[in-house]
């Protein structure tokens, strides 16, 4: 069995590696990290190879997830749309096989592209800053392959559970929307109205464990761990929350040591959330489902 | 063993029964059509057979093992050309058959079975998006015989392809026959399906009206034809004398021509010498033998506008493979 999903998953990145989408979304991810590198060159003096680092997470942040999102979210209801899928199990793989074909593969071609485009910030880190920070180069990649492969999962799974082209992108988008635009508003929300004004700094423990689950904020909370600089999430913001807190970690809001749940390693815990639950969904209602 | 076996199998989507109580069973080793117009459950029925979707009651079997339990244990042994299936864009249709020989876990020569499909070299080369729908069949009947499996189950496996194709898909099911595979097939067009099939069922409204070979169901229309007289007179004259023959059902006349429904193919001669003793002079005669078509389209209560479409069909034989081809 374990033989089928490698074989399906090898095919998925044999399939994504001719796909134009894919070359644009990696282009575009590396041509990101082209432009930021040369612009700070251009315009900062005085900085480091490493500083410069922490400041592509910015961009990243927001480019990864559309990235993953897209390269995830008809893996499998494509499929069943275009009806390759009844071509694929009338071969000896099963629906386990391709779900979790599928989600390798995919998960490979964006991991690939996001290493490219760290490969790429390394050789002009130390081409225009005359440096390699390798040890934060390796931390932040390594992040922002997870934040990405988690993000894939995600659309995977989104794909692996509905029966339309169109239910799959609306929950994904509705998803991108809700961790980008609407956290403050779900989380700060609810906050409000129990305790009549929005989460101050030292807010309530189960607001910072709830509040910490969107995965931005959290690949930012990761990444400020191993880089040189500040890195702020870029989410919209509707003053709910003490202004203040929007670039704190849970763990810095906390009075007193934070417990385990609200350390900022706890963020990798968070980010696999985002990849397991939604496969375990997806992956359930498939094999229940008529193709 | 029986190759296939059905007990009770329906499937219901919410008011609508696509399959109703499907009992059929195909023995190891034959070639069956499974007939029936569009929409009438075949496609269903396959699909309960590969587990792509669930029976709402009922069971079957696909070479001893469940179609739903044991779906692992069928599928390497099986292969599938599926209805409305598609072929992956961005991939040769060589990197196809190579994916399903690596699945199988076979030892097949990707050239060999390009070539037994009537696929190129060029062709197998080109990401099989360029292909035409025909050859997208061929690619996919490549990949189902792939491992040469004990069981083909095709699903209108003629769909797409032109006359010629349509030939070589029944040599090739022949020849996978008298290798021992048993081969299930359905198709909505029954020429497609009495060249090839040692027993044809037909399927109507999720029911199976008629189960037998194609002889058997040769036999109980009565092996009846239609003979068509042109004489040098008017036909009216003649009605009596026709009618009078013995294995003669049905006489009707117009103009110069005369109509006999015939049950005995004695009757055919008789006619002839009957109405030559009576002094008519035939200028020309025409035998249509009754169609397992026709029958076909009883079975599956067409009334005259299905029999009407069937007889254009008989009449022109490439409008109806143009039609398959939809």
């Amino acid at each position: 069995m374990t033989d089928h999903i490698t074989t399906v998953a090898r095919k998925e990145f044999e399939d994504a590696g001719r796909s134009k989408l894919l070359w644009a979304l990696t282009g575009l991810l590396v041509g990101l990290v082209i432009v930021g590198y040369v612009a700070i060159w251009y315009t900062v003096d005085d900085v480091t190879a490493a500083e410069v680092l922490g400041f592509i997470a910015l961009p990243l942040q927001t480019i990864i997830p559309i990235a993953a999102l897209i390269v995830g979210y008809m893996a499998v209801v494509g499929e069943r749309r275009s009806g390759s899928i009844k071509l694929l199990l009338g071969l000896p793989p099963n629906r386990t096989d391709v779900v979790f074909g599928k989600l390798l593969g995919r998960m490979a071609v964006v991991a690939t592209a996001v290493a490219l485009a760290f490969v790429v910030a390394l050789v002009l880190g130390a081409v225009l800053f005359g440096s390699v920070p390798f040890v934060d180069w390796l931390a932040f990649g390594a992040i922002s392959i997870l934040f990405g492969v988690s993000f894939a999962g995600l659309a995977v799974g989104v794909s692996a559970g509905v029966s339309t082209r169109g239910k799959s992108m609306a929950i994904v988008v509705g998803l991108y929307m809700l961790v980008l635009a609407l956290w403050e508003l779900v989380t700060a929300g609810p906050y409000y109205l129990i305790y009549g004004e929005g989460p101050p700094v030292e807010a309530e423990t189960w607001y910072l464990f709830v509040d910490q689950f969107n995965p931005i904020t959290t690949y930012t909370t990761l990444v400020g761990n191993v880089v040189e600089g500040e890195v702020f999430p870029f989410m919209f913001q509707y003053g709910l929350e003490d202004f203040e807190a929007s670039g704190m970690t849970p763990a810095e809001r906390y009075a007193g040591d934070a417990p385990f749940y609200l350390q900022d390693w706890f963020g990798l815990v968070v980010l696999l959330c985002w990849l397991v639950v939604p496969v375990a969904i997806g992956y359930y209602r498939f094999t229940k489902t008529d193709l | 063993m029986a190759a296939i076996e059905t007990t009770g199998l329906t499937k219901t989507y919410g008011e609508l029964t696509a399959v109703d109580d499907l009992d059929l069973t195909i023995e190891d080793g034959e070639v069956f059509g499974f007939l029936g117009p569009n929409g009438a459950g075949k496609s269903t029925t396959i699909n309960m057979l590969l587990d792509f979707a669930r029976p709402t009651s009922g069971s079957a079997t696909v070479l001893g093992y469940d179609a739903q339990d044991d779906a692992d244990e069928i599928s390497p042994r099986v292969g599938v050309l599926p209805e409305g299936f598609d072929v992956y864009p961005r991939l040769s249709g060589r990197r196809h058959l190579e994916f399903a020989i690596e699945t199988k876990a076979a030892t097949d020569d990707p050239e060999a079975i390009l070539e037994r499909v009537g696929l190129s070299a060029e062709d197998a080369a080109r990401p099989a998006g360029d292909y035409s729908k025909g050859m997208r069949q061929r690619l996919a009947t490549g990949m189902a015989l792939v491992d040469d499996p004990d069981l083909l189950i095709m699903d209108e496996p003629s769909s797409g392809l032109d006359p010629h194709g349509i030939r070589e898909m029944q040599e090739l099911v022949r020849a996978e026959a008298d290798r021992g595979t048993t081969v299930f097939f359905s198709s909505h067009i029954l020429e497609h399906v009495e060249a090839v099939c040692d027993r044809i069922g037909v399927l109507n409204e999720g029911r199976l009206v008629a189960v037998d070979t194609i002889d058997g169901l040769r036999e109980s229309i009565g092996g009846g034809a239609t003979m068509e007289l042109v004489l040098a007179d008017a036909a009216d004259g003649h009605l009596e004398t026709a009618r009078g023959v013995a294995g003669v059902t049905d006489v009707a006349a117009a103009g110069q021509t005369l109509e006999c429904s015939i049950a005995d193919p004695a009757a055919k001669a008789t006619i002839v010498t009957a109405l030559d003793d009576a002094g008519a002079t035939i200028r020309d005669l025409q035998i249509d033998d009754v169609s397992l078509e026709s029958l076909f389209t009883t079975l599956t209560n067409g009334g005259g506008e299905i029999e009407g479409q069937s007889a254009d069909e008989t009449a022109n034989p490439a409008a109806a493979k143009s039609e398959a081809a939809e």
